[in-house]
């Protein structure tokens, strides 16, 4: 039930890359067709030897037993040994061309815009990356090859069915329109269908894991009977889901059936008044009769993979639509910042329109300054700290940095300008060295340590078993939030913007370890800009500046002794907090 | 077919893998008994098949119409019985399948909600969801495989006795080939299953990394790192399809040996019939039966090696689903009773008294989260509620009257009115003064249906404020006679949190409550302060009497640097 942000492709886009990506290994594809054709000619020479030998021995014609035996003996080991080359090159080819395309996708992934990434949940992106990426592997793991396969072989067998005699193709035709109308009855719901059996069951397995991540909160609330009826729900709502599908294959099912033994019967039927009639011989109807039902197979084949490739166009044209997000900064490269100094002014912004959440905010930061936003929930902290840190453009008035519009430095630039820390607590799957690297891969031994000492996370670092090369992450060593926001500041310190912005970025640690955290951060932040967003009183105590944001609006802005001189709302909260209305600077 | 899913699952045999699954097969016994037999009668008409379209071939030698004309028909009818039966075996195998992963489903959701907070100290979360994700699909398809393994067993009997009845060198030929057949690809199965395995734990990891990639994409976005990232993947991605043409490799193999190793058979069979043909001993069309009889037997076969593989995979599937059922809750309770009154941990000393706000303040937070947690029962402690022992009490009992609620408890997926009133029934009124007094108005003044607002994902798209205050609302609404609130503000701005102390009294006023914290913004609005060093009580009174005279509880509450 994720809410989908992201956009996703038209059909139109999807055709052009399906095709782009068929056509790119001409040469691999064309062998893998050969291949399997020519095992599906093998496989039809043992019915057309097998009409002979029926001719013969009706007709007293010379039989070799041992020869026939060998000779269709024969035709199957070629045949097993096509199929092993055939199957094998398909295999390549596609694994080749699914690896293409997840790499692809995360390519893009990579490249999207960082105010995408800030507005849009995790959740619709770990969505296609998971389960449309999973969904387009057995597409092109499975179905595209099976239809192909089938395809070819079923169109070689009517080749050689024409062969054998045109005359004998007439029969095959009352299958037609038997398979061709209720495939398309069936095909034009099936994907729907199968589309919200899949959610339905994606539910089902949710609502598991949730009963079992909240598990403590289930025993501590009651809520045993809740989680059961939720569960019962899900089933039921899957029950539902399946037995649509289940419909739908009891009324396709008995119609393909029908198609696929009506051509052997009336092969049968119409062969042997046609060889009364003396226009076909005994042999040909054998080997129609024969050739009639080896074409259930591929029929079958095809036909029951077919959704599961509509299934493949809908995953694809989620991954694809990745790539459709417009770029959202408008890059000049010929300005370039004259200096550190940040500067707001008149800065307004709304995530919906007509809904400002920023009314006209002016504030100018002092390079090397150290600056903190306090102020309740939903005043719009968070919003003018990503104005700040240039993620988002301001709807009217103008962020700047040594004059230059932030969102007009490329996004390299504007990483050494001025980055941003939150709340989130993300740990790299690899080492603990790897997670702070990622901005400054020449970093050495020396300046990780440093960093890590920054944020007083040293000392638990090398008590790991392996230190800095300690496995940390999904599947790696369990690392507590607290440890993963110590991280995310060292990462910081490494790639050395000259103003960082932190939205709440200790809100995690324990507050006694994270004041101690923020001053030894701030010895070594000396004359770098900091902004933080903070929910705890001290760091607006230790700051050079602190702005006090309400209802979209500075509405206070001054040093900590000056706010609390000022004997405003500030003032009044740092009374409260700090039991004594006086400067505590004992 | 009865309707699912059943409103009681049962209580399932969990004495071994094979006990698990033999329940879940007896638990719908009709469904299986009348699949099976449609499954039978499927395999049966196709192995008529070949000796009616025989018989037709002899008819058309002997250019004899009404011989054609019936033989044509039956094979029609056939045809026609074999859709029928088909469709049947089919529906029966859904319902069977969905029958069996719907009970398992049900039975682990029920235990995991019984287990509570057991489960967490005793299974990993990805064990349970697991079950979810694969074990119920392999435990549905061992009871689906019953039905047409059940039917191959019998074709093959069959078309052996048609076979034998005809020349017994030729049966016993086919009654043998066949298993050697079947097991003359085994030795290929042991590499395939070694490389199938290697290629899912690949395609794990890859997965993983995307995920890796997306969850941290705003810090590769925001600082950097994107090629590193970009280039792990794409090694990653290269392994996955190195793994993958290796597993096809072997698999191109085994498809290759199920022509030739069958066809061997068809072979030597047709070879057999035709000298029986040449000599007179059989009609010509039974030439063409004999073949078909070979080319049929290659079916009901591959149905058997897939019934041994499910039904392994069924069992390894069922040996984890009992590893869960088997555990049983740690903390029990006893069938005494207790008016209420004064809860007391004697371990600490912490003592509450009935109706009152009361702090802990400790130095350290595990304390504090081990203070809660043997005063809610969901740790052993000595603890007295009134007169009587806290642990003679019934647990369910112990559950509605002393809530703790912690940050860990999560917000479940629903409807938000649903999940902020858990216990039910609480009027309008009293959720505005829940949602006023944690001071989360806001954050449902922003939802676009309000309290109506269907909250996915159990609460990820909120910020960690917002879902502790939220978590606080439910916490409210569930109105216990004793709450424990655990750190309860510690994600929320100074402003919010003034505001959420202000307001918590009055919320809870008549009722006991217990805050853990080191917040002076709350402590300053409680009755009653307790000051825990290294587990024990060390000094109670009000926020400032301990500012005053306690200056280890000063230096915990003010960070210790002034």
């Amino acid at each position: 039930m994720t809410r989908e942000i992201l956009p996703v492709a038209d059909r139109k886009q999807v055709r052009a890359y399906a095709r782009r990506l068929t056509l790119r290994y001409p040469r691999e594809l064309t062998v893998a067709l050969l291949l399997h054709g020519l095992a599906a000619v093998a496989g039809l020479a043992v019915p057309w030897q097998l009409g002979r030998l029926v001719q013969d021995v009706q007709y007293g014609g010379e039989v070799n037993v041992v020869v026939v035996a060998a000779a269709i003996g024969a035709f199957l080991l070629l045949q097993g040994v096509l199929v092993r080359y055939a199957v094998l090159a398909s295999a390549r080819l596609g694994e080749k061309v699914l690896a293409e395309l997840r790499e692809d996708f995360v390519d893009r992934v990579l490249g999207l815009p960082l105010s995408t990434v800030e507005r849009a949940g995790a959740g619709d992106l770990i969505t296609r990356t998971s389960r449309d990426v999973d969904a387009l592997s057995r597409t092109v793991r499975h179905a595209v090859p099976e239809t192909l396969i089938a395809s070819v072989t079923f169109v070689i067998t009517v080749g050689a069915l024409l062969l054998v005699s045109p005359l004998l193709m007439l029969p095959m035709l009352i299958a037609g329109p038997v398979l061709w109308i209720s495939s398309r009855w069936y095909l034009k719901r099936a994907r729907d269908g199968y589309l919200r059996e899949n959610a339905a069951y994606a539910d089902l397995t949710e609502g598991l894991a949730e009963t079992v991540e909240g598990a403590r909160a289930v025993e501590a609330l009651g809520l045993q009977e809740r989680r059961r009826a939720r569960t019962d729900d899900d089933i039921a709502r899957s029950y539902a889901a399946e037995r649509y599908t289940l419909h739908l294959r009891s009324m396709w099912y008995p119609a393909v059936e029908l198609g696929y033994v009506l051509p052997v019967v009336a092969t049968l039927l119409v062969g042997g008044l046609f060889y009364t009639s003396g226009w076909v011989t005994l042999a040909q109807v054998t080997t129609a009769t024969l050739y009639a039902q080896q074409l259930i197979d591929p029929l079958d084949r095809f036909l029951m993979w077919i959704d599961e490739l509509q299934v493949g166009g809908a995953s694809m044209a989620r991954l694809l639509g990745v790539a459709n997000v417009p770029d959202d900064r408008v890059t000049s490269a010929s300005s370039s910042p004259s200096g550190e100094l940040l500067e707001a002014s008149d800065v307004r912004y709304a995530y919906r329109e007509g809904r400002d959440v920023l009314h006209g905010v002016s504030l100018t930061v002092q390079p090397g300054e150290r600056l903190a936003m306090v102020g309740p929930s939903g005043a719009g902290k968070s919003t003018l700290g990503r104005l700040l840190a240039g993620i988002h453009g301001p709807r009217a008035g103008s962020v700047a940095v040594g004059g230059v519009p932030l969102v007009e430095l490329p996004l390299d630039d504007l990483r050494g300008h001025v980055a941003l820390v939150t709340q989130e607590h993300h740990v790299f799957k690899g080492t603990v060295r790897d997670n702070l690297v990622i901005a400054r891969s020449d970093a050495d031994d020396q300046a990780v340590r440093t960093a890590l000492e920054a944020v007083d996370a040293l000392d638990w670092v090398l008590e790991l078993p392996d230190g800095l090369e300690t496995r940390v992450g999904s599947g790696g060593l369990a690392v507590s939030p607290a440890q993963a926001q110590q991280l995310a500041l060292a990462r910081l310190v490494l790639a050395d913007p000259h103003t960082l912005v932190l939205d709440e970025a200790t809100s995690l640690i324990d507050p006694r370890a994270a004041r101690h955290l923020e001053r030894s951060l701030a010895a070594v932040l000396d004359k770098r800009t900091v902004i933080a967003i903070a929910h705890r009183l001290y760091t607006a105590h230790d700051a050079d500046r602190v702005a006090v944001v309400e209802d979209g609006r500075i509405s206070e802005l001054g040093s900590h002794d000056e706010l609390v001189a000022a004997g405003g709302s500030y003032a009044a909260l740092w009374t409260s907090w700090h039991g004594t209305p006086s400067t505590p600077n004992q | 077919m009865r309707s699912l899913p059943e409103a009681d699952p049962g209580v399932p045999d969990i004495r071994s893998p094979l006990r698990y699954l033999w329940w879940t097969a007896r638990r719908q016994w009709s469904t299986l008994l009348t699949g099976i037999g449609f499954a039978t009668l499927w395999w049966l008409v196709q192995a008529l098949m070949p000796a009616v379209l025989g018989r037709g071939i002899d008819a058309v030698t002997a250019k004899d119409s009404r011989a054609l004309l019936l033989w044509a028909g039956v094979l029609l009818g056939l045809g026609l019985l074999q859709a029928y039966t088909g469709l049947m075996r089919h529906r029966m195998a859904v319902q069977t399948w969905l029958s069996a992963a719907y009970r398992t489903v049900q039975v682990t959701a029920r235990q995991a909600a019984r287990l509570g907070a057991t489960l967490p100290k005793r299974l990993s979360t990805g064990e349970v969801v697991s079950v979810g994700n694969s074990d119920i699909a392999h435990i549905g398809s061992s009871m689906d495989i019953l039905l047409r393994g059940t039917g191959s067993v019998v074709a093959i009997v069959t078309v052996t006795v048609i076979l034998i009845s005809t020349s017994l060198p030729l049966g016993l030929l086919v009654l043998f080939g066949v298993p050697i057949m079947a097991l003359a690809v085994s030795p290929l199965l042991r590499p395939l299953h070694r490389r199938q395995r290697r290629h899912r734990e690949l395609v794990g990891d890859l997965s993983t990394r995307a995920s890796d990639i997306v969850a941290g994409l705003r810090v590769l976005r925001g600082i950097g790192g994107e090629q590193v990232f970009a280039g792990r993947y794409r090694e990653e991605s290269q392994l996955v399809r190195q793994a993958g043409v290796g597993v096809a490799r072997i698999e191109s193999v085994l498809e290759g040996a199920q022509i030739v190793l069958p066809g061997l058979l068809i072979a030597v069979v047709t070879g057999v019939g035709a000298s029986f043909a040449v000599a007179g001993e059989i009609p010509t069309g039974q030439l063409v039966s004999f073949y078909l009889y070979a080319v049929f037997l290659i079916g009901p076969l591959r149905t058997l090696t897939e019934a041994a593989d499910k039904l392994t995979k069924g069992h390894v599937a069922a040996g984890r689903v009992i590893r869960i059922l088997s555990i049983e809750p740690e903390v029990s309770g006893g069938t005494a009773s207790s008016p209420g009154g004064v809860l007391r941990d004697s371990y600490s000393g912490v003592t509450l008294q009935p109706c009152s706000l009361t702090a802990v303040a400790a130095d350290s937070p595990d304390d504090a989260a081990a203070i809660a947690d043997r005063l809610g029962r969901y740790a052993d402690g000595d603890v007295t509620f009134g007169a009587a022992d806290l642990a003679d009490l019934p647990l369910a009992e112990i559950r509605a009257r002393i809530l703790v609620a912690d940050n860990s408890a999560r917000l479940f997926t629903g409807r938000l009115r649903d999940e902020l009133d858990v216990r039910g029934g609480a009027t309008d009124a009293q959720l505005r003064e829940a949602l006023h007094a944690a001071c989360a108005d806001d954050i449902v003044e922003a939802l676009p249906d309000g309290l109506d607002t269907v909250v996915a994902e159990a609460g990820r798209e909120f910020s960690g404020g917002q879902q502790q205050r939220l978590r606080l609302v439910r916490a409210l609404l569930a109105d216990p006679e004793v709450l424990i609130l655990v750190e309860p503000t510690s994600a929320v701005d100074a402003h919010s949190e003034a505001r959420i102390a202000g307001r918590l009294a009055k919320a809870r006023a008549g009722r006991t409550t217990l805050v853990c914290t080191t917040s002076p913004l709350v402590l300053d609005r409680t009755d009653h302060v307790i000051y825990v060093e290294d587990g024990r009580v060390l000094a109670e009174g009000t926020h400032r009497q301990l500012l005053d005279n306690t200056p280890a509880y000063a230096a915990t509450v003010t960070r210790g640097e002034d």
